[in-house]
């Protein structure tokens, strides 16, 4: 069980997160979405100890992690975003060691690294040292890193950044995996696709705070039936948002000298009267894509921008 | 504790997957004694190092001179500068730690001996060297020693040489000489029990080549060992930036495992490599040097105390750097000097007086030193169990200011 209230990291006056809050029960998987620089890797930092919250409550397991940092820790596995390995080292070093500092001993410990081998698909390479490994490898070995004592709770921080997809598909094949034990699992990335196919709940956050929150059913209400259309050119915002209010369900989401953004309903129908609108208010038009509705079109719609800007 | 066998299993396999870095950090020193064996004249070999001896002589009679040429003479003056000065010039010299030790002879010396009374010699010996004031007192006191014998045995003779010396003349004629040395005949006749075979002298005689036969090699060698750990130490210290930079140290910090016990992980596994690095140099000078094999526990285990002195300085001076370069750098800026005035490069009696003064006062200095009296001299418990008393506090004061340190350095 994961429970976040209120959380603020603050340095001097810069605000990295900002009242974040947020669960995870046990056996699911909490996504947290946003894009480079948004917060989640301070709210991991936060969440595992690394860092002080600045206000707030960080729970995992009922132990606070701050006042009971041990007992929190304990219960806590976590899979940085950059690879932490010891490379010249062999895998089975690597996971003993590791075992080793979460409490493991002895018969207990070496089929346990036997078993977290056999898990990630590793266990015919436990001789060799990460260095020899691929990447992938590499990513599923610090995978195993983070679970090799069985943690209740797992904290994934962008885990398949810079991965293969058949690494990131194994990968992801894993994290079910380990939810499907009753583990409770937050997971940070700005991989739309991944969050949608993975995550039970998620979040999007953005600046330090949460701007949505909900089900992936529910997020998607949030952004409606409204395909996001964007055109880039040269406008004069002042003449774009009159002619495009005129137009039936649709909604000017952001519109500068650059790129006018809207919501709008059957785009594909009602493209050519878009862009007749626009052209009509005096616009230079060079480019038009429209996305159907997704976690992405509702970040979009959100704060204005694309995820991975 | 489970955590504390597997951190030092760890780092020592960690360690031992580059050999080369080992065989470096043991080689170098060994490569760099050898150069500045060669560029001082030989590697250790006698006669590399003299003693100065400042003599102040108020006495000006003939006894004095014998007791000055006693230093200039056979394989004595190999060892020996013998330089006469007087009194406040010499105790200025002194003071600059220019010489080994001023002896003071006395103004009523002659007389004393001829008389059968006491006199007071007095040796000032430089307190920032350690091994050849101590040859020059044990010189003295044989000296002082062979004056009793001959005062009690010909007294009567030698104040027959100056009583009944002409008005003017430096000698006595040769009548007087011929009744001397007819006096003295008989004396030795009436002795020839006693002295023949003449065990007295004999033992004087035994006495000295022990301090002729001292070798050198032994003021280098410490020195140069230690500089081995020093290199070690220097290697470890870098295992935090490494760590750090591998995210093995935030992975540390994340887990439940104190990161006192991870650092208390890396002190044992120094302490681990020290104590082979040492065993393997202390092996060699069992057999190259001569030292005794049953002093290599002890300078073990007081070599590699000071070296874990030294690696918890490099580790905070690591830590407080902004970068791993900087770290690096900081550490060599402060090595190379104390390696210098530490006597690894050059033993401390080969150093200016100030210098060996202040490399006294530094870790490895007072490692260096103390490791020379554990291999072949005969060290003073007491003064070993103090030296090693400050370099423990040391040690636990600067490891804890790592641990302090370690803590913001592992989430930056």
């Amino acid at each position: 069980m994961i429970e976040v209230d209120g959380l603020r990291k603050q340095y001097g006056d810069l605000v990295a997160v900002d009242g974040v809050g947020f669960s995870a029960g046990e056996g699911k998987i909490f996504g947290l979405l946003g894009p480079n620089g948004a917060g989640k890797s301070t709210t991991i930092s936060c969440m595992s100890g690394l860092l002080t919250p600045t206000d707030g409550r960080v729970r995992i397991m009922g132990h606070d992690i701050v006042h009971e940092p041990r007992a929190a820790k304990q219960q806590l596995g976590v899979v940085p975003q950059e690879l932490a390995l010891y490379e010249d080292l062999s895998a089975r070093d690597n996971l003993t060691y590791w075992a080793a500092a979460y409490g493991l001993s002895g018969t207990g410990l070496r089929d346990r690294v036997d078993s977290v081998l056999e898990y990630v698909g590793l266990l015919d390479r436990a001789s060799d040292p990460p260095k020899a490994y691929s990447g992938g490898m590499k990513r599923r070995l610090n995978f195993a890193c983070g679970v090799v004592h069985e943690p209740k709770v797992l904290l994934l921080d962008e885990p398949t950044a810079g991965v293969d997809p058949q690494s990131r598909a194994r990968l992801l094949d894993l994290v079910r995996a380990q939810a499907a034990k009753g583990t409770s699992v937050l997971y940070t990335t700005h991989y739309m696709e991944e969050a949608q196919e993975l995550c039970d709940s998620l979040a999007i956050i953005d600046h330090g705070k949460l701007i949505a929150m909900g089900t992936l059913a529910e997020l998607r209400a949030m952004v409606g039936e409204r395909d996001l259309v964007r055109v880039v050119g040269h406008f004069d915002p002042e003449r774009i948002r009159p002619a495009l209010a005129e137009l039936p369900d649709s909604e000017v989401l952001t519109a500068d000298q650059d790129s006018v953004m809207l919501a709008v309903k059957g785009a594909a129908l009602q493209l050519p009267a878009v862009l007749q609108a626009l052209a009509a208010a005096g616009g230079h038009l060079r480019e038009t894509t429209f996305t159907e509705p997704s976690l992405e079109t509702l970040f979009m719609k959100l704060t204005g921008r694309e995820l991975r800007e | 504790m489970r955590f504390l066998i597997a951190s030092v299993v760890k780092d020592l396999k960690w360690r031992l997957a580059d050999p080369m870095a080992l065989a470096l950090w043991v080689g170098i020193p060994l490569i760099i004694g050898t150069l500045v064996g060669l560029a001082t004249g030989g590697g250790g070999g006698s006669g590399t190092l003299k003693a100065k001896l400042l003599v102040v002589d108020q006495d000006e009679t003939l006894a004095a001179q014998l007791l000055m040429g006693a230093f200039s003479q056979g394989q004595l003056a190999e060892m020996f500068d013998v330089e006469e000065v007087d009194l406040a010039s010499g105790e200025i010299r002194m003071d600059n730690g220019d010489a080994s030790a001023m002896l003071v002879i006395p103004a009523d010396l002659a007389t004393a001996v001829l008389s059968e009374e006491p006199a007071v010699l007095r040796l000032v010996t430089n307190p920032a060297q350690r091994i050849l004031p101590g040859i020059v007192e044990q010189v003295l006191e044989v000296l002082v020693e062979g004056t009793f014998y001959l005062q009690r045995l010909f007294g009567e003779q030698l104040r027959m040489m100056t009583e009944e010396l002409p008005q003017g003349e430096s000698m006595p004629g040769d009548a007087a000489v011929a009744d001397i040395a007819t006096q003295i005949n008989r004396a030795m006749s009436g002795l020839e029990g006693t002295l023949f075979p003449p065990v007295i002298l004999l033992e004087t005689v035994v006495d000295r080549p022990e301090t002729e036969a001292f070798n050198f090699a032994l003021l280098f060698f410490p020195g140069m060992m230690f500089m081995s750990l020093i290199f070690v130490a220097q290697g470890l210290s870098e295992d935090l930036w490494n760590e750090r930079k591998q995210g093995t140290l935030r992975r540390v910090a994340v887990s439940p495992a104190p990161l006192a016990v991870f650092l208390g992980g890396k002190v044992l596994t120094a302490a681990v490599l020290m104590a082979g690095a040492s065993l393997v140099g202390m092996l060699l000078a069992v057999v190259l040097i001569d030292v005794e094999l049953s002093r290599l526990p002890l300078a073990v285990a007081w070599s590699t105390l000071g070296g874990l002195s030294m690696l918890c300085m490099f580790m905070l001076l690591q830590l407080l750097a902004t970068s791993q370069r900087g770290g690096g750098l900081l550490v060599s800026v402060v090595m190379f000097p104390l390696l210098m005035i530490g006597g690894s490069f050059f033993p401390s009696e080969a150093m200016p007086g100030w210098m060996a003064m202040i490399g006294g006062w530094t870790p490895n200095g007072l490692t260096v030193e103390q490791l020379k009296m554990v291999m072949a001299f005969d060290y003073q418990w007491g003064e070993l169990g103090r030296s090693a008393a400050a370099l423990a506090v040391g040690a636990a004061a600067l490891v804890s200011l790592v641990w302090w340190r370690l803590r913001t350095f592992a989430v930056q």
